[in-house]
């Protein structure tokens, strides 16, 4: 069953900014990376799936619910961490998490004790002296404290130092196996990698490769079947290169990272610039 | 209908505004009441007489018979216009604007609130603000004159007076919060917030001049907000307040409809 679903979205926002004729879907506790430099139209994509941008064509949906027209009912299975969090800063961290549970009607508070231990986060200071790394924490807290069904994470280890990105990629696999339904934007092939079943890649505002993560690590894999002289040179060949051998030939391949996979469509950037020159 | 968790938020953040007007205002009506005296009174009618012009501009005319009458040249004009004013100028971009601008309205939209509630909700915070300024400020003229000058003030007439006030400061913090709703910039929400209501009042002040610029009362909501009429129970003042409230109530209803039907970049 699809968890959510986008259609044909379109949302032109001139001079080739914006998201055209987007579609994916994403499903029941499934782990989707959601990939692209910066500007390519993910957040915009994000920012439709939570109801803040009414499509201007195509259309949004969570478990059967659009998005933008029943956005509040969409909302209460939700847990989102925006790209860029922004607080009310007159208040404390923890005047802050109580304001939201109230806000939202949340009563169990165990969960939010959890998820504080976990990131090491003392929550009395100023949300306004707070570092980036604290604020993001604070955010992370935030987004799971109600223990939703369904996650939409616009790039959520960003100001995290790697120990902390490590914790949260713990997290998110945690979910995952509780059959949570997860959306995350990343610049990090690594921890889309470690915790995504399928990896979308958007560019200029357009889809160019939905796949699971492993099919699309495949089809980026080459192999070389070469011929040596003698059984033993052989043998040392395929040692030497990881290969395997049958007789006198020895097939190696190589695989690229998705890192070089994700290179490979931005490359095509460049050229079409050049194309344009 | 209403989020108690973002009203009482909300209403602590206008509790440190409020005390401020409240004190600044204070300050005014308890000096200005506390003249009233026959003697005193010639000499600020000296004042009218010295320079009509600049007295009239904010309001202050003179043959104030009554302490009623003398509270409404001195303080209906200028003091209890322009406070609650700036308090909903403050308060109505700070409600909905300044969060959407800094994009921590990201938390409060990003939650199963409707955001016809969040909208209803903040209305609801600059309303009871308003309402709470004219309160204290009736409460505050009514010990004023009675422990000062004891059976002079008519305390149904500055009621329906105070009545008339409410709705001409409900009108204004509407156009507030409608300009709140529209715009998703601060710079703008407040350029359209604060200039119209400041402008009509240049406008009123030129219009209480005389002369030809009195036409320029054609042109301003402060002209359907009319002390004397009130008081001498005209129909058209009470009419002027009943449009004032119409007003306000669709200006309200707009802001909520546009916040709820818009695009949020955040």
């Amino acid at each position: 069953m699809n968890a959510m679903k986008i259609e044909n979205l379109v949302r032109d926002y001139g001079g080739g900014k914006g998201v055209f004729d987007v579609s994916f879907h994403v499903d029941q506790g499934e782990a989707f990376g959601f990939l692209g430099p910066n500007g390519a139209g993910k957040t915009t994509t994000i920012r439709h799936l939570i109801g803040f941008l009414k499509p201007k064509s195509g259309s949004c949906t969570i478990n059967g619910l659009d998005c933008w027209r029943e956005r509040d009912k969409v909302q209460a299975r939700l847990g989102y961490i925006p790209g860029e969090i922004s607080f009310f800063e007159d208040i404390s961290g923890a005047e802050f998490l109580k304001f939201i549970a109230q806000y939202r009607g949340i009563g169990s508070q165990t969960r939010k004790e959890d998820l504080l231990e976990r990131f090491e986060l003392d929550p009395k200071s100023k949300i306004k002296k707070m570092s980036k790394g604290m604020k993001q924490k604070l955010g992370i807290v935030a987004a799971f404290m109600h223990d939703p069904d369904i996650l939409i994470l616009d790039e959520p280890t960003s100001g995290l130092d790697p120990l902390m990105q490590n914790r949260f990629i713990d997290l998110v696999a945690e979910e995952k196996k509780q059959g949570k339904t997860i959306l995350m934007s990343s610049h990090m092939f690594e921890e889309v990698e470690r915790t995504c079943d399928r990896i979308g890649i958007i560019r200029t505002g357009r889809m160019v490769a939905v796949d699971a993560a492993a099919a699309l690590r495949e089809r980026h894999t080459r192999s070389y079947t070469v011929t040596l002289e003698n059984e033993s040179a052989a043998e040392a060949f395929a040692a030497d290169f990881n290969g395997v051998r049958d007789g006198l030939k020895v097939t190696v391949t190589t695989k690229q990272s998705l890192e070089e996979i994700f290179m490979n469509y931005y490359g095509g950037e460049k050229h079409d610039e050049h194309g344009a020159v | 209908m209403m989020n108690m968790a973002l009203y009482k938020r909300e209403m602590k953040g206008s509790i440190k505004l409020l005390i401020i007007f409240a004190a600044v205002i204070t300050l005014y009506v308890s000096v200005i009441i506390s003249m009233y005296d026959p003697e005193l009174m010639k000499t600020l009618d000296s004042f009218t007489e010295a320079m009509p012009e600049l007295m009239a501009a904010v309001g202050m005319t003179a043959n104030a018979a009554s302490l009623l009458g003398f509270m409404v040249s001195y303080l209906y004009g200028f003091i209890l216009l322009i406070f609650p004013m700036l308090f909903c100028i403050l308060r109505g971009n700070a409600l909905i604007a300044k969060y959407v601008d800094k994009g921590s309205m990201a938390l409060l939209a990003a939650a199963p609130v409707k955001r016809r509630t969040i909208a209803f909700t903040q209305m609801k915070v600059l309303v009871s603000g308003i309402l709470l300024l004219v309160f204290y400020i009736t409460i505050l003229e009514m010990i004023c004159a009675m422990s000062g000058f004891p059976g002079e003030l008519d305390v149904t007439e500055l009621l329906i007076l105070n009545g008339g006030l409410l709705c001409l400061h409900l009108l204004i913090g509407s156009i507030c919060f409608l300009s709140s709703c529209i715009f998703s910039d601060t710079k703008y929400s407040v350029a359209f917030g604060a200039g119209i209501p400041i402008f009509m009042y240049v406008l009123q002040m030129l219009a209480n001049v005389g002369g030809d610029a009195e036409k320029a009362k054609y042109f301003t909501f402060f002209t359907l907000f009319h002390p004397d009429g009130i008081i001498a129970k005209e129909s058209g003042a009470a009419a002027g307040i009943l449009v004032l409230l119409a007003g306000a109530v669709v200006f309200y209803t707009l802001g909520i409809m546009i916040f709820d039907k818009k695009d949020l970049h955040i």
